[in-house]
């Protein structure tokens, strides 16, 4: 459905992308993951040509996004994005955040867009929150506005850039469910996440992205039992010391102590 | 009654007789101020968001225009404006084409209040000229306060807008300048407090405005330090009163976050 074929990009010298290539089926989940600054925001901001490739094509339905000719604008309006630091517009309170596109895009009337953002935060379980400013909500309240916001255009497809990686730990929970929850309904996703518990429940495939380059790819149950190559086992060893069960952390201070 | 006041309160008896040409003064003091803030917002607004936004040529421009005004003495604004339709139409006329009747231009009216009559010369090729100076001026500064709030507002709203379909000027538009307007007004406080005290220049090219009127008390009354005390005084009303105004509107259109 959604389709990137030899992605190329780079800022002045820096190569960022060499030729990213894959696809993403209708009603997939796919979970991008690599170290910071392997490109994984680069690679969604292409996918939005809120970043023009230098090199390569974006195909959504089989339509050339890229094509001389297409209006961007258009085809943004297809693709929804859910943002690291929220991204809300700080002027708008929850419920304006939500129907801003439907009005000023999608040219509804302003009772109809607000009926449906008042559903999307429903859907987010931000309802009561519709009057609040995003300077008056916790991060993990902002982060679900925005998807509500993702959701309102009911984009084909929805780019998430570590959606939680912001967030304070205990606010991480309520995003992830929120997340699922849409997954589940049949929403087409791909997600940039760390969040390896998220990527086991939904994702169909992973794809480890290094350097600008997908080293390894494969569903979940591969990364976790038998990565292959060494780096996915060294990142995924760090994560696991970072988010997992410590079971590292333990291990290795009772090296320490044993020397 | 009083047969023998007191030299100060018999001054000031003195200086306000010419009420008249004071509120004269004033009035044409006000429309220089409220005009050249006005044309500097929109002009300032426009030169700022090429300057962020035009792409490499128009931002030149804007940038070009704002560093002149900003590096070369008002005085020489004013009298590069005041002097160039006359320097045109010499040049016009010397190629046989009719010049330019800048003197035509005079709107004037009678106001009548009490016993005095008091013309006013609503416009005329001075008032013009001071109003352009002053606003092509302004509008410089206010550019780059307003350039200032909207670097302020960050490259992630603009982000989020776009992606949500919206074009960049909608984006621009609807989310990026009701922010930066919001936060602007503190800094745009100080181009309006400025802009009052730099009306005065006009009097070099002869339009009558409070320090004009001023003048001609002074050498009507011989008291000096009285009028321009007095004249201070209503500058400093108008200030207050201005920025007191904004602070009134910054906090009554403040939203949490902005
Ligand atoms: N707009 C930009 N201009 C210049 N360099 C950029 C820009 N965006 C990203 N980069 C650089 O590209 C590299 C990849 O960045 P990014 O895609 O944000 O990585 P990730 O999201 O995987 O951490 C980084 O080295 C970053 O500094
Ligand atoms: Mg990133």
């Amino acid at each position: 459905m959604i389709r990137i074929v030899d992605g190329w990009k780079s800022y002045g010298d820096l190569q960022v992308l060499k030729g990213v290539s894959f696809e993403v089926g209708e009603q997939e989940v796919k979970v991008i993951f690599g170290p910071s600054g392997s490109g994984k925001s680069t690679l969604l901001r292409c996918i939005n040509m809120l970043d023009p490739l230098d090199k390569g094509e974006v195909y959504l339905h089989e339509q050339n996004l890229i094509a001389p000719g297409v209006n961007p604008n258009m085809m943004r309006a297809r693709i929804g994005m859910v943002f690291q630091h929220f991204n809300l517009f700080a002027h708008l309170k929850a419920i304006d955040n939500v129907s801003i596109g439907l009005r000023r895009v999608k040219k509804l009337p302003k009772e109809e867009a607000r009926a449906k953002a008042l559903e999307m935060l429903g859907r987010v379980k931000m309802a009561k929150w519709a009057d609040h400013y995003p300077a008056q909500l916790s991060g993990g309240q902002q982060q679900r506005v925005g998807i509500a916001r993702a959701l309102s255009m009911k984009p084909d497809v929805i780019l998430f850039d570590e959606p939680t990686s912001a967030l304070d730990p205990e606010l991480i929970g309520e995003v992830l469910q929120v997340m699922l929850d849409i997954a589940k309904s049949g929403t087409t996703m791909i997600v940039v996440t760390h969040e390896m518990g998220f990527a086991k429940a939904v994702a169909s495939e992973m794809l480890f992205l290094d350097n600008g380059i997908i080293v390894e790819r494969g569903t979940p149950q591969h990364f976790f039992v038998s990565p292959k190559s060494e780096r996915v086992k060294h990142f995924l060893k760090q994560l696991d010391i970072l988010y997992g069960s410590h079971k590292e952390l333990l291990k290795r201070s009772n090296e320490e102590e044993s020397k | 009654m009083f047969q023998v006041l007191p030299q100060p309160i018999e001054d000031i008896l003195r200086v306000l007789e010419y009420w008249d040409h004071i509120l004269a003064g004033f009035l044409t003091t006000m429309e220089l101020y409220g005009g050249a803030l006005v044309m500097g917002f929109f002009l300032g607004l426009l030169l700022a968001l090429l300057r962020q936004y035009g792409g490499i040529i128009l931002s030149r421009i804007a940038t070009g225009y704002i560093e002149i005004i900003r590096g070369t003495p008002l005085l020489a604004q004013l009298f590069f404006i005041y002097f160039l339709p006359y320097s045109m139409n010499s040049i016009l006329e010397a190629q046989g084409l009719s010049p330019i009747p800048i003197g035509k231009w005079n709107i004037q009216t009678d106001i009548i209040i009490l016993d005095r009559i008091i013309t006013y010369t609503i416009f005329d090729h001075r008032m013009l000229v001071g109003l352009l100076t002053l606003g092509l001026n302004s509008a410089a500064y206010q550019a780059e306060y307003i350039r200032g709030a909207i670097k302020s507002v960050g490259t992630g709203q603009l982000l989020a807008a776009q992606s949500l379909g919206m074009s960049r000027l909608a984006a621009i538009r609807h989310v990026v300048l009701p922010q930066a307007l919001r936060r602007v007004i503190p800094a745009w406080s100080n181009e309006a407090a400025y802009l009052p005290k730099y009306t005065v220049v006009v009097f070099f090219i002869g339009v009558v405005d409070l320090f004009g009127e001023a003048h001609f008390i002074v050498a009507n009354t011989f008291r000096t330090l009285t009028t321009y005390v007095f004249i201070a005084l209503i500058f400093l009303a108008l200030i207050t009163i201005v920025s007191k105004a904004l602070d009134f509107i910054h906090k009554r259109t403040s939203i949490p976050g902005v």
